[in-house]
């Protein structure tokens, strides 16, 4: 009885030495990120795009403020339009009795 | 026969004259149209529409809140920023934070710092967007897109008037309207248009020892000093007599003749020290 139990622990002991044992191996603790010259040309292609995003995210926001800007003078432009096409309004000053009063708003 | 109906919106009497028999449809249906446009363009009103975009900094807006925030910018355009729908919270600052029935007019508290107007808004589409720390005010420019929206219903019914605390909008008809001048009040015979009146003559209070008005100036954030107690301005229609009205105002009763004048903007302007100057083509 004892020495079949001490055989399972054995067997458990065994089989936990020996994942880890691959686990370790799996890892690759030998090897280096700077060593490796596809990390290395991952690091420098990354590098690159974030500078390329950064070029392209100022290019936007100058076309986008260009645009802003150019749809503000526009919107101008229509109102003046607007208000020189109004008709202007028929205004005297009578001696007439009021019907209403204007006051400050 | 002429048909007068008045009651209260937009913290203000708003009084309808149209000359026709049986427009009692017309009168409710331009009553309903003020109170529905106020539940929107309300800052007073946490569920309005323009509350929600203070809070928020963004709303899809429906199209008279969007129509409205687009007239208010374009006259920030062409009025080189004298009219400015972001001095909501300059006015906020001052003590106007409330109906202004309900600010005490002789309140001890502390004025704010002033508040700073001119930042950015955006309609794109249906969406509305503040920058960071703006907020809107669209009181005087909603009361005049309020009277145009009334007559253009009242019309239906006959020669009409809308008067919305001051901001006048006609159509069709001959109206004598009175203003208020340094002396004997004037009255003026409108029959199209608009016609709108500030001044600091009225909705004033004290805070802190301090007498203080709701026309701020955007430059300073704060209640502007000139010389002009109250100018009236006539234009194609009630939005544009209230800007006109305002950015007068804020010029001064010198550079206001001058360019009233210039623009062919008909306008009765009543200085500080009473006089009263009539511009744009106006005789008397």
């Amino acid at each position: 009885m004892t020495s079949h139990t001490g055989r399972l622990y054995a067997l458990a002991f065994a089989l936990v030495a020996f994942f880890l044992a691959w686990a370790v191996v799996a890892a690759h603790p030998w090897t280096t990120t700077a060593g490796d010259p596809r990390l290395r040309a991952l690091a420098v292609r990354e590098a690159q795009l974030r500078r390329e995003a950064k070029l392209v995210n100022q290019v936007v926001a100058q076309r986008w403020a260009l645009y802003r800007s150019e749809l503000r003078a526009r919107r101008s432009q229509i109102a003046a339009t607007k208000s020189t096409a109004a008709p202007s309004p028929a205004v005297r000053v009578v001696t007439l009795p009021p019907l209403t009063i204007t006051r400050t708003s | 026969m002429i048909e007068r109906h008045t009651f209260r919106a937009m913290g203000t009497e708003i009084e309808f004259l149209v000359e026709a028999d049986g427009a009692a449809g017309a009168l409710d249906a331009a009553e309903d149209e003020f109170h529905r446009l106020e539940a929107l363009l309300s800052r007073f009103r946490e569920d309005s529409e323009l509350s929600r975009l203070n809070r928020d900094g963004a709303v899809d807006a429906g199209p008279d809140l969007r129509h409205v925030v687009e007239l208010a910018l374009a006259a920030r355009e062409r009025t080189a920023g004298r009219f400015d729908p972001t001095i909501h919270d300059a006015l906020v600052a001052a003590g106007y934070d409330r109906s202004f029935e309900q600010i005490d007019p002789w309140c001890q508290a502390p004025c704010l710092a002033p508040g700073v107007a001119g930042g950015a808004v955006s309609v794109e589409g249906t969406r509305i967007e503040l920058d960071r720390g703006v907020r809107i005010d669209l009181g005087g420019i909603g009361k005049g897109y309020a009277a145009e929206r009334a007559a253009e219903i009242l019309a239906t019914a006959g020669p009409c008037l809308v008067n919305a605390g001051g901001d006048i909008a006609v159509r069709g008809g001959r109206w004598p309207v009175g203003v208020e001048t340094a002396a004997e009040p004037l009255t003026l015979e409108l029959s199209r248009g608009g016609l709108a009146t500030s001044g600091q003559d009225r909705r004033r209070w004290r805070r802190n020892g301090r007498e203080l008005h709701h026309l701020i100036d955007p430059r300073t954030g704060e209640p502007a000093e000139t010389d002009l107690l109250r100018v009236t301005a006539i234009a194609p229609d009630a939005i544009e007599a209230e800007v006109a009205a305002k950015s007068l105002f804020l010029a001064g009763a010198e550079r206001a003749a001058c360019e009233a004048d210039a623009a062919g903007i008909a306008a009765v302007l009543v200085t500080g020290d009473g006089r009263t100057i009539l511009a744009g083509g106006l005789a008397a």
